[in-house]
């Protein structure tokens, strides 16, 4: 494929690059504000801390679960209920895609932890990216990001040195919906609060409607997920352990044996996340195009 | 960086963990606060003012520490918090359920069981095979009592569980307090696999115990209310129960306080609760009944528990306790009440305490089905007969002693049986001729005969509708087999004498603690050796003839002195008659007979040979001793202690040793 000139209308590049992301399967795709990340994303976290020369930031997000997977038990759910892999496949392909069309630089944006950050601290904020591209808004779930048509999405994103107009943040906030309202209203809880089985949910709705206060507790969440916080402390019980047969329970209990399956077989997160607080939400799960089945022109184009 | 590098290389202390770790902690990730909605609105001062979560870089330079050294607190502090298996939360979600935390327990908060516990659990080894042949054939499924208690409520909440002169209970209302209950032994500390031991007459008090108990999946031990301090001491000590449940008052007895007295010889036992007057340094029934019923989600028994931890008849310094699960008790019983021919509109008296199998037998058969339970606190014959006659009862499960007070009293004769429909006779083996009175006072209803034991519940039984055989003991219950062997376990032709050994889903596994008793309980082939004696016609109907202990050898010729004993008791001199060994230099044993005189004046050892001669019993089998006394010794089923007996034989017999026969002739 030729390239085409460095040169190209912003315009008409932004065109063809979203256009790209969403034949590959992106629901939506935006392009964040450079400045605005700069300004907001703390220290060693800006996209220019990344790629220096970077130009754009474009954010992608791709669909969540069919209508059907909410209703499987969570232990189920825990398995398919990552889809990132796809928006990561996108991004790796855009960035391709960028370098081939317009000549210009790119990567697909780490959505790893910074090795020197600890298990908390990403590269990059994907969520930063997508909500000032307004790809989503901040929920009262944790700060997961809703989109008023697609509900609960997953993000990625391409860094380029190219150049592109951005996009703003959405204009209104679909969380809470009007049933959370309703329902906080009445008990001081959200249905996210409320369910989250960890109870690492908590805030506050004023008087219009509108989240007043979000917290969430982490590392209450992490343990729910059973991250890689787990590994070391069953090696440091098995060592700790008074006689062999304590040593073989530490590491071979049944619950312990679940991490040394899933280690081994490689299936992403130790246990991965509950999904508790977006299987009660309703725009994650009813927003009017959640289920894909409702996504008419994409039901058209698999048939 | 600070991977590999150690806290001194790093310069960081516990102290420094202690001085920083609360601002670490707070700014980091780990807790995250956003006020409004400042990133979407792309208000930057907002965004400035909140900027709470630093990086470790940012909290150093706040702190006046090194980046290694936040970041190294912050690691620490984050594994030091870490919780695992909360991930066991997920399997309470989805599927249609939400999370709910009063039913999930954490891990480290689950209840343990105590070496006791263990060690009774540890007792509870099967044949593999058998597991899976009992398991296959559903004879051993999901009972627990809990489940039947959960069933019969869900059926029919307001049915009458238990009535009486004792108070009555509904299943919702016995559900509820039963409850209640098990609360309270829960805030007590008694935990699964505990051995609570229980020494209550039939009251409704007794089920609501039972049931705490088993919701608990604790396991329940009965001592019998005659029971007094030295029997209670060695039950208790060798059940190692925890808490001891009894009455204030009983009779002349005050068992609690009795309990009490013998705490400091009984370790294990943590507390003593009452049903009665307050005592001080017990709890109270009451209080424990007035608990909140709150169980964590994760209390509760399963099937293959071991519910009940009873003790055989004999009360000797090596008690034998019988461990009892779910499975074989409640699956003999769930099987055994359809071949009895109970209903749910049953409502069924024990005259036997519940401190017995027997009595219990009746309990789970009437749970099994959902039936009532009408109570009888004590018997005698006129409260047996005034029961029967108020509360109309449709089954009556009794000893035949029972039946031979209440004829004795004249009150089978005067008594309207006609609400029966099925008695159950159990205990001892029953005389033919009150077998056949008592069957001819129901004119709605069988008499059938059972034999079981502590160690197996139901075994033999008789069915509604067979031919009343007044001298059999019935067929096998379901899920057993029976055989009879001679003493070297091969198996005998029909008709004739030998051991009766059985075996099937209904057999406790062994003896908890008791390796002596254990060794001659089982043959190699896994039948238990059940001491009695008995006959199996070709179509396999039993008929229980004596006991392999009671057997007499007199100069090798060995005989079983049942017939004997029959015989005696027809004798009009004679109202009770027991036939046992005594030692004798020459002939190794022959046989004492024990009277209880029916009269004024006391039948001669003479008179009653010639009255056994004469209806055809052999010289060999005459006695050739006689004792006159004035009461049999009795275990609380009705049965005479032969045992007793024959310590009293060799008590003399040690007497006339010292003293020299001359003397003691």
């Amino acid at each position: 494929m030729d390239r085409a000139p460095a040169s190209a209308d912003p315009h008409q590049a932004k065109a063809q690059i979203l256009n790209y992301c969403r034949r590959k399967g992106a629901l939506v795709v935006g392009v964040a504000n450079l400045d605005t990340l700069q300004r907001i994303a703390p220290p060693g976290h800006r996209p220019r801390d990344l790629m220096p020369r970077v130009g754009s930031v474009i954010s992608l997000g791709v669909g969540g679960q069919t209508r059907g997977a909410w209703s499987v038990p969570a232990k189920a759910l825990s398995f398919f209920g990552s889809t990132e892999g796809s928006a990561y496949k996108i991004a790796f392909g855009c960035a391709f895609f960028i370098e081939s069309q317009f000549g210009r630089p790119s990567i697909y944006c780490p959505p790893d932890i910074d090795p020197e950050g600890g298990t908390r601290i990403p590269f990059q904020s994907m969520k930063l990216h997508a909500e000032v591209a307004g790809l989503g808004a901040r929920s009262l779930a944790g700060d997961i990001l809703l989109h008023p048509q697609y509900g609960y999405l997953y993000y990625a994103s391409v860094f380029t040195e190219l150049e592109l107009p951005p996009d703003e943040p959405l204009d209104a906030n679909p969380c809470p919906s009007s049933s959370c309202v309703e329902l906080y209203r009445k008990t001081s809880q959200t249905p996210c609060m409320k369910f989250c089985p960890a109870q690492c949910l908590s805030g506050s709705i004023d008087i219009d409607g509108r989240q007043e206060v979000m917290c969430y507790e982490m590392a209450k969440c992490a343990e729910m997920t059973e991250q890689y916080e787990a590994l070391p402390a069953m090696l440091a019980d098995a060592m700790d352990a008074a006689d062999s047969a304590s040593r073989e329970r530490a590491l071979f209990d049944p619950d312990n044996s679940v991490y040394w399956y899933k280690m081994s077989v490689g299936s992403g997160g130790l246990l991965g996340q509950c999904f508790e607080c977006m299987r009660v939400c309703p725009v994650a799960t009813k927003a009017p195009l959640a289920d894909p089945i409702c996504r008419g022109p994409r039901v058209k184009e698999v048939r | 960086m600070p991977r590999g590098l150690s806290f001194e290389q790093i310069g960081v202390t516990e102290a420094m963990l202690a001085s920083y770790g609360d601002f670490i902690w707070e700014h980091s990730n780990n807790v995250q606060t956003r006020y409004g909605d400042p990133v979407r609105m792309l208000q930057f001062d907002a965004i400035e003012r909140q900027r709470n979560n630093l990086t470790d870089q940012q909290m150093a330079e706040v702190l006046g520490l090194s980046r290694n050294q936040v970041l190294q607190m912050r690691v620490t502090l984050e594994a030091r918090s870490y919780h695992r298996h909360r991930y066991a939360r997920l399997y309470e979600l989805g599927g249609n359920r939400r999370f709910r935390s009063d039913r999930f327990v954490p891990h480290e908060l689950r209840d343990r069981f105590r070496q006791d516990a263990i060690a009774l659990r540890n007792s509870l080894r099967y044949d593999p095979s058998l597991v899976c042949k009992y398991t296959e054939n559903g004879y051993w499924a999901d009972d627990t009592l809990t489940k039947w208690l959960s069933r019969n409520v869900a059926n029919d909440a307001r049915r009458r569980a238990v009535s009486g002169p004792s108070g009555e209970l509904t299943y919702g209302e016995l559900a509820d307090k039963s409850e209640r209950f098990a609360h309270g032994l829960r805030l007590l500390g008694i935990r699964g696999g505990d051995v609570v031991s229980v020494q209550l007459p039939n009251i409704p008090e007794f089920f609501i115990a039972y049931l705490a108990i088993a919701r608990l999946g604790a396991v329940m031990s009965t001592v019998h209310m005659p029971y007094r301090s030295a029997e209670i001491q060695t039950l208790l000590k060798h059940n190692r129960g925890r808490a001891y449940i009894g009455l204030s008052r009983w009779k002349e007895c005050k068992p609690v306080a009795e309990v009490l007295a013998l705490r400091g010889d009984l370790p294990a036992l943590d507390h003593v609760i009452t049903l009665g007057d307050p005592i001080s340094g017990t709890t109270s029934f009451s209080d424990l009944l007035r608990s909140e019923p709150n169980l964590p989600g994760d209390v509760g028994p399963v099937p293959a528990d071991p519910f009940l931890l009873l003790f055989t008849s004999g009360t000797s310094s090596n008690p034998k306790a019988v461990p009892l699960t779910y499975q074989m008790t409640l699956g003999n019983a769930r099987m055994s009440a359809p071949e009895h021919g109970l209903r749910a509109d049953d409502v069924v008296l024990s005259a036997a305490p519940y401190s017995h199998l027997f009595g219990l037998y009746s309990f789970h058969l009437t749970m099994s089905v959902g039936a009532g339970n009408l109570l009888l606190p004590r018997f005698s014959p006129p409260e047996l007969l005034a029961a029967i006659e108020r509360y109309r009862p449709t089954a009556l499960f009794t000893a035949p002693t029972h039946l031979a007070a209440l004829e004795n009293a004249g009150l089978l004769q005067s008594g309207d049986f006609s609400s029966l429909r099925l008695v159950v006779v159990s205990g001892s083996a029953c005389p033919a001729r009150l077998a056949q009175a008592v069957a001819a006072r129901l004119p709605n209803g069988a008499l059938t005969q059972l034999w079981g034991m502590t160690e197996l519940q139901a075994g033999l039984f008789t069915r509604p509708g067979d031919p009343l055989d007044v001298t059999a003991t019935g067929r096998p219950s379901p899920g057993s087999e029976v055989r009879i062997a001679d003493l070297d376990d091969a198996l005998l032709s029909a008709n004739l004498e030998g051991e009766l050994q059985i075996r099937g889903s209904l057999m406790f596994p062994g003896y908890f603690q008791n390796d002596e008793a254990n060794r001659g309980a089982f043959t190699s082939d896994g039948w238990f050796r059940t001491g009695d004696l008995a006959t199996m016609d070709a179509s396999g109907n039993v008929r229980i003839t004596g006991r392999t202990k009671d057997i007499i050898n007199r100069g090798g010729v060995k005989y079983n002195p049942g017939d004997v004993e029959d015989l005696l008791g027809t004798h009009p001199k004679v109202l009770q008659a027991a036939v046992v060994a005594f030692p004798d230099p020459v002939l190794g044993e022959k046989a004492c007979c024990f009277v209880v005189v029916a009269g004024e004046v006391a039948p001669t050892l003479p008179e009653l040979c010639a009255y056994l001669t004469e209806h055809g019993i052999s010289k060999v089998k005459l006695p050739e001793r006689l004792e006159i006394i004035d009461a049999m010794p009795m275990t609380p089923t009705r049965k005479i202690i032969k045992a007793r007996l024959k310590e009293r034989l060799l008590g003399d017999a040690r007497r006339c040793t010292m003293q020299g026969e001359e003397d003691c002739r």
